[in-house]
């Protein structure tokens, strides 16, 4: 049995809208899964369900065996941080922090202690006097993060916490808390829309969309083998075509006109249908620099520099392909209209799974 | 830039002389009570002398404070409810709370009389009666405040992040939402308090003693002392409303609301 159990949940609002449907989780202790998907996909609505701030229309949510679909907010210890960090303005870090503690009727010493020791953990001793506006929404943000974990909760919940900050302070931010979830080896399920932040923190990941499930796994698994178009397009650059089976025995396929082998065996399908293939813009490069299994002719149609790496866009027949490739000062890039061979192995090659190719 | 700093003053020079005058005025004129005597303090003397003066301040004092406590628990969490959970039906709250706008105070009380005259509820002897009145006037000042103070803090988050922290409602209400409420729930509660203090047809029809009826009694018997009198309120109302500020406002950093810096 998991430490955290999500039962065929569902939940649909009175105007009839199903915000989640047959959601299925379970979620081991210590383990940091990353809910990922568009505004509306119903990521929130289900971590809402497991703080007992929306009640499932149907399913079971349970903690350590313990069925607590039924439970108020304040009786399921349950940890959250907040997109708006929601500090008590009235009340110092120090008793924001001590909030919890207080209401559990910890003995005033201890209070003290375990803010202090909380303090320590966010890198901000000595600041439990300050009042919420005088930190940064960083510092906030860390102060929210202290006060959900100082109730020592089963599971710790954080709503896109890093959504209003800025886009440094994020990448830090991000960092430190995968730090402290390990550090205290606590269960957490972690909002975002963002695939990078959920991608970098996450032991796995589950990508939704319109109220399902789209993939569960490892942020390797996602990026790497998509099982749905939605989670191919939706997670990193993809390149999304159509292709027809020229021979499923050896995986061929035929794309704008030209052969190409997938290394991935092709099944349910037969000679003559179409499928939809992708490939990721980083599995691409120029035949010059050494051809592997699949070589396909296009032309150059813009070039853009961003930093570390530069960005191709090639015309493959009617299709448009990103290539992405290292930046180094002696790269010899092609001008606009040339012709490019370009290449890619048998493996980079992803098949769609047929039901969302249909879709 | 130098042409606007010309006009405000002006602005504020009209506005200064708009507020005072009429006050300069009245203690002018009440500072005339004896003849070939200026100033004299006649007119403040009587009024001071007068044991119906504290006894009929005293009972408006006690009215309004009456009237802020029931007001403040009946609006706050009723307003922070349609906030939290019922914001479809702020137009409804909104409209119901304008009432004393739309219908005169005569009518309300004449109202109250015949309903509660006889059974199955005969409150019409009972201060509850006139305290339930001064409810209704308070209704659109009071709302009005703690519906501006709780559109400025995140209700419904400050609310949840509470609750997940093991507060239940009345932890929530009196914890975390009153709080950070005090400038709105202060606003209402001088509002509340200025209007009920001098106030007339409800505590002159239902024949409790107050202030207002006072006030009237003497303007409609007496020359210089309603001028006396005017200014005991003015001060009295004014001085009362500082006492309250200062215990409710506490320190100074507590008063931001919310939000970052």
């Amino acid at each position: 049995m998991a430490f955290l159990e999500i039962n065929n949940v569902t939940k649909s609002f009175s105007q009839g809208t199903a915000a989640v449907k047959e959601f299925n989780l379970h979620i081991e202790k210590g383990e940091l899964v990353s809910f990922l998907g568009p505004s509306g996909c119903g990521k929130t609505t289900t971590l809402r369900m497991v703080a007992g701030f929306e009640i499932p229309s149907t399913g079971h949510v349970s903690i350590n065996g313990e069925d607590i679909t039924d439970k108020p907010p304040n009786k399921r210890n349950v940890g959250m941080v907040f997109q708006a960090y929601a500090l008590f303005p009235n009340m110092t870090v120090g008793g924001n922090i001590g909030f919890g503690l207080k209401l559990a009727k910890k003995p005033v010493e201890e209070i003290k202690q375990r803010v202090d020791e909380m303090l320590s953990l966010i890198h901000m001793p000595g600041l439990g006097n300050r009042y919420p506006f005088q930190l940064s929404g960083g510092q906030q943000q860390r102060v929210a993060l202290a006060r959900a974990l100082a109730i020592r909760p089963a599971v710790l919940l954080l709503d896109e916490p890093l959504s209003a900050l800025d886009a440094k302070i994020r990448v830090s931010l991000r960092a430190e808390i995968r730090a402290i979830q390990r550090q205290l080896g606590i269960t957490a399920i972690y909002v975002t829309h963002d695939q990078e932040e959920a991608l970098s923190i996450s032991d796995r990941v589950v990508v939704m969309n319109e109220g399902r499930m789209e993939q569960v796994g490892t942020p390797f698994e996602i990026y790497n083998f998509p099982q749905t178009e939605f989670v191919a397009h939706f997670v990193g650059t993809l390149n999304a075509m159509s292709a027809e089976v020229r021979d499923v025995a050896s995986s061929q396929l035929v794309v704008q006109g030209q052969t190409i082998r997938a290394a991935q065996k092709l099944e349910g399908v037969r000679a003559g249908d179409t499928l939809m293939i992708s490939l990721r813009p980083e599995r691409l490069s120029f035949a010059a620099d050494g051809k592997k299994a699949n070589v396909i002719q296009c032309m150059v149609e813009n070039i853009t520099f961003l930093g570390s790496i530069v960005r191709v866009q090639l015309h493959l027949g009617e299709s448009l392909l990103y290539m992405d490739t290292f930046n180094n000062p002696f790269l010899e890039l092609p001008k606009l209209g040339d012709k490019a061979e370009i290449t890619f192995s048998a493996e980079a090659v992803l098949v769609l799974s047929p039901s969302a190719a249909a879709a | 830039m130098r042409k606007t700093n010309i006009w405000a003053w002006i602005i504020l020079i009209v506005g200064i002389l708009y507020f005072f005058v009429p006050l300069v005025a009245t203690l002018d004129f009440s500072l005339r009570a004896e003849k070939d005597v200026y100033p004299s303090f006649e007119a403040f003397r009587t009024v001071f002398s007068d044991p119906e003066f504290y006894q009929n301040f005293g009972s408006s004092l006690g009215w309004s404070v009456l009237t802020i406590i029931f007001s403040t628990l009946l609006i706050v969490p009723t307003t922070y409810w349609v906030h939290y959970r019922l914001p479809n039906w702020r137009p409804a709250v909104e409209f119901v709370t304008l009432m004393p706008f739309v219908v005169p105070a005569v009518v309300l009380t004449f109202g109250l009389i015949r309903l509660y005259c006889c059974d199955p509820l005969p409150l019409i002897s009972s201060p509850l009666l006139l305290i339930a009145g001064y409810m209704v006037l308070s209704f659109p000042y009071m709302f009005r405040a703690v519906d501006t103070g709780l559109r400025a803090i995140d209700v419904r988050t400050l609310t949840e992040a509470a609750q997940s922290l093991g507060a239940g409602w009345g932890t929530v209400l009196f914890q975390v939402i009153f709080p950070n409420l005090r400038v709105a729930i202060l606003s209402g509660v001088f509002l509340t308090f200025a209007i009920v203090i001098g106030e007339f047809t409800f505590a002159s029809l239902l024949s409790w003693p107050a202030f207002g009826p006072y006030m009237e009694y003497m303007g409609a018997s007496r020359a210089y002392e309603p001028a006396a009198l005017a200014l005991i309120s003015f001060t009295l109302t004014w001085g009362s409303t500082m006492i309250i500020q200062r215990i409710g406002r506490g320190r100074g950093g507590e008063t931001q609301v919310a939000g970052t810096r």
